[in-house]
């Protein structure tokens, strides 16, 4: 063997390794994921059945016989490839029922009733429904809190917008004045600003509760953007302090020579350019105040947060995992939305412009 | 097309740090004045009070009469090319070139006009569309360039504009940019640490030092009639050679003595020091006034150190006690290290220098 090929041999062992661990870590990640989407789409029968489908099924094929206690329904089983008895009833209501919630391939009374019919010439009878897919979001919809989940998830995004508002104001003003002035005990302020995060939301709980009441924000959304802001304005203040240090002060200089007042000077040419860090913190605030939970349950009380609304039907829907699955899904939908977003405006800007 | 003064201009940073201290001075219509002194004497200092940049602790900025000294730079009808140029890296070279003609309202069309008269004067035509990082430096240089003389400002401010560049491209921008002002005639600062940038292209020159003015004059005055030891030492390459020596009067002639040397004085160089109460002086000459001669008319005889040849001239350098005495001298015949050379001093460039002070005799 020459010391080439064994090179060679080396450098290919080295890149087979590189690429295992990295479609390992790949995996991992994305495995959960993957569980949670496709469970989100099955029936709960479906989800309660071992080996867990990879997919779940786009028809039900139903099989109908004369049983014990009145008719016999069983449903196909593509993993085990036979027909599996689920149910012995003459009650045509609860059977209807059962197709719904179960099997995620509703049935009217009356339609039940026409393939009984078709019992008197042949026994069994085979007949298929498409499965309704997004059986667990419409019921996640219906369940959650009685007609709630829709205004809690536009209160959700109110809040979420004004979380961004507020603490990009004045964090990004803070950050301003930390990158571009120096003064007495700066240092010691911009790092004391994160102590707020210090402290776990459960153990402030009581005395917010009381300020808020106090201030008349208890239950309302300006009240929960406001503590959410406490904590997502101490990460602007570091994110924008550290993009605006990157700015050069005499970029905002020249645009005073050539004509500019300070306002216009900042607003023409240092906005612009931290735009890219503005979003990233704009992302962060989003994110924290979208899926923040505890302090929402806290400090709502006939007008919760959609997070709320999606924990307590979680918690509602004991037994139902695939239902929980969908309101996790709903959760995470508007956040991957604003994320991918701004994401790719983080991405643009960066790629295309150097300071 | 202007006039400015600067009367007692003052900054202080602090207590303790005076960056400038209180200098007076005035810059003609049409003048290419450059400040030059070595970093951190103040020229950029300066040049900001002049912009607006740096507030002002103490004194006044004039500019055609008027008193500018606490308007803020908007208002000031001045622009300026900044030592990183400064050009707005998510604008186009024609945005950037265009931002101060659109804040003062003018239409498009003359926008227009004036972006493409500039853009070809400063020969980035073909780069209207680009972004700063699509640019090299001696081309975003050019931008900064533009942006400046398209505004027509009373009073043009350069910091250092050409220190970015290397060593070829500065030399060739310099001749630019003095073209360039031969065309606007507009009345320039120009700030530099770069004393031969300073010769070729200012008008007259103002060399600083620690926040004061050292002397203000012409190329030629500043080179030939240095005001001081610290000036004729600055300027020029290489510099001025010093010679500590006592005056001594033999009869009816005047001597400079120092160990190597017994240099005999001239009618007026003698009418010079007559008033002069000291007897212990600082001689300094330029190294082209040292002439190579033979033995029995040299002023001092010294073994060659080293000799550099230049292609069109030679330094030779000798070693007088531990300090070296620079001479230029043509380039034939060429000298040897360790060959001994006869030199003689030109009597009318002659310059003295008080000991303790500096300044000129
Ligand atoms: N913002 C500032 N704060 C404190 N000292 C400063 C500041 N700017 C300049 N200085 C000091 O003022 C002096 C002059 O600086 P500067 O004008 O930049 O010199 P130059 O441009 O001639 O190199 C220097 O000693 C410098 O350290
Ligand atoms: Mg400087």
């Amino acid at each position: 063997m020459t010391k080439k090929t064994r090179r060679n041999i080396y450098r290919t062992a080295r890149l087979t390794a590189f690429y295992i661990f990295v479609s390992g870590v790949t995996i991992a990640m994305l495995l959960p994921l993957y569980f949670i989407v496709s469970l989100s789409f099955l029936s709960t029968r479906e989800a309660y059945r071992y080996p867990l489908p990879l997919l779940p099924a786009l028809n039900v094929e139903y099989k109908l016989t004369h049983g014990e206690r009145g008719y016999l329904l069983s449903v196909y089983d593509p993993i085990d490839k036979e027909y599996q008895t689920v149910l012995d009833t003459g009650d045509l209501e609860k059977m209807s029922v059962y197709m719904k919630s179960q099997l995620g391939a509703p049935m009217s009374v009356p339609e039940i009733e026409q393939q009984i019919a078709r019992l008197e010439h042949e026994a069994p009878v085979f007949f298929t429904r498409r499965k309704s897919l997004l059986y667990n979001y419409e019921t996640f919809f219906k369940v959650a809190g009685t007609g709630q989940a829709v205004p809690a998830l536009i209160r959700s995004l109110e809040i979420c917008a004004m979380t961004i508002a507020i603490s990009l104001t004045i964090g990004g003003m803070a950050g301003y004045a930390f990158a571009r002035y120096t003064f007495r005990g700066r240092d010691a302020l911009k790092f004391s600003v994160l102590f707020v995060r210090m402290f776990p939301g459960v153990a402030i709980a009581m005395p917010m509760v009381i300020i808020l009441v106090n201030m008349g924000f208890y239950d309302a959304p300006i009240g929960l953007s406001l503590v959410y802001s406490v904590g997502s304005i101490a990460l602007t203040i570091w994110i924008t302090a550290s993009i605006f240090m990157g700015i050069p002060v005499s970029l905002e200089e020249a645009a005073q020579v050539f004509g500019a007042t300070k306002i216009q000077a900042f607003l023409r040419v240092t906005l612009p350019l931290s735009l890219p860090g503005l979003a990233a913190c704009a992302m962060y605030a989003f994110l924290g105040a979208w899926n923040e939970t505890v302090a929402a349950i806290i400090l709502t009380q006939f007008n919760p947060t959609f997070s709320v609304v999606v924990y307590q039907t979680v918690l509602g829907a004991v037994g139902q995992v695939n239902l929980a699955a969908a309101g996790g899904m709903v959760m995470a939908l508007p956040a991957v939305i604003f994320t991918f977003f701004i994401r790719r405006y983080i991405h643009q800007m960066w790629g295309g412009v150097t300071v | 097309m202007a006039t400015l003064q600067l009367k007692n201009l003052t900054k202080r940073f602090g207590k303790k740090v005076v960056a400038v201290k209180g200098i007076n001075l005035e810059v003609h219509d049409g003048e290419y004045l450059v400040l030059l002194g070595p970093s951190g004497c103040g020229k950029t200092t300066t040049l900001r009070m002049i912009a607006g940049l740096e507030e002002v602790t103490d004194g006044e900025i004039i500019l055609d009469g008027v008193d500018i000294t606490d308007l803020p730079p908007r208002k000031r009808d001045i622009s300026m090319v900044f030592q990183s140029y400064a050009v707005w890296p998510h604008m186009t070279v024609y945005d950037n070139i265009a931002f101060a003609l659109r804040l003062k309202k003018m239409n498009r069309s003359e926008i227009d006009r004036t972006v493409r008269e500039v853009a070809g004067m400063t020969k980035i035509a073909e780069f209207l569309d680009r972004y700063p990082f699509q640019l090299s430096g001696g081309q975003r240089q050019r931008v900064a360039v533009a942006r400046a003389i398209a505004v027509k400002p009373k009073l043009f401010l350069m910091d250092e504009p050409l220190s970015n560049l290397d060593a070829k491209l500065r030399v060739a921008t310099r001749t630019e940019l003095k073209a360039i002002h031969h065309k606007t005639h507009a009345t320039t600062v120009f700030v530099t640490h770069d004393q031969s940038e300073a010769m070729s292209i200012a008008d007259r020159i103002v060399i600083m030092k620690d926040g004061e003015i050292m002397q203000i004059g012409t190329p030629e005055e500043v080179y030939d009639q240095s005001a001081s030891i610290f000036v004729a030492d600055f300027i020029g390459t290489p510099p001025t050679n010093f010679l500590d020596v006592e005056l001594v009067r033999e009869g009816e002639t005047l001597y400079l003595v120092n160990p190597h040397i017994k240099l005999p004085l001239s009618a007026e160089n003698a009418a010079r020091l007559r008033g002069y109460d000291k007897r212990e002086l600082v001689l300094g000459i330029r190294p082209e006034n040292i002439l190579l001669t033979s033995a029995d008319e040299a002023d001092l005889s010294a073994a060659c150190l080293v000799a550099e040849p230049q292609g069109s001239h030679q330094v030779v350098a000798v070693e007088l006690d531990d300090k070296l005495l620079k001479i230029v001298a043509p380039a034939r015949p060429k000298v040897r290290s360790g060959e001994t050379v006869h030199l003689t001093f030109k009597q009318e460039s002659l310059r003295f220098f008080d000991r303790e002070s500096g300044a000129r005799i």
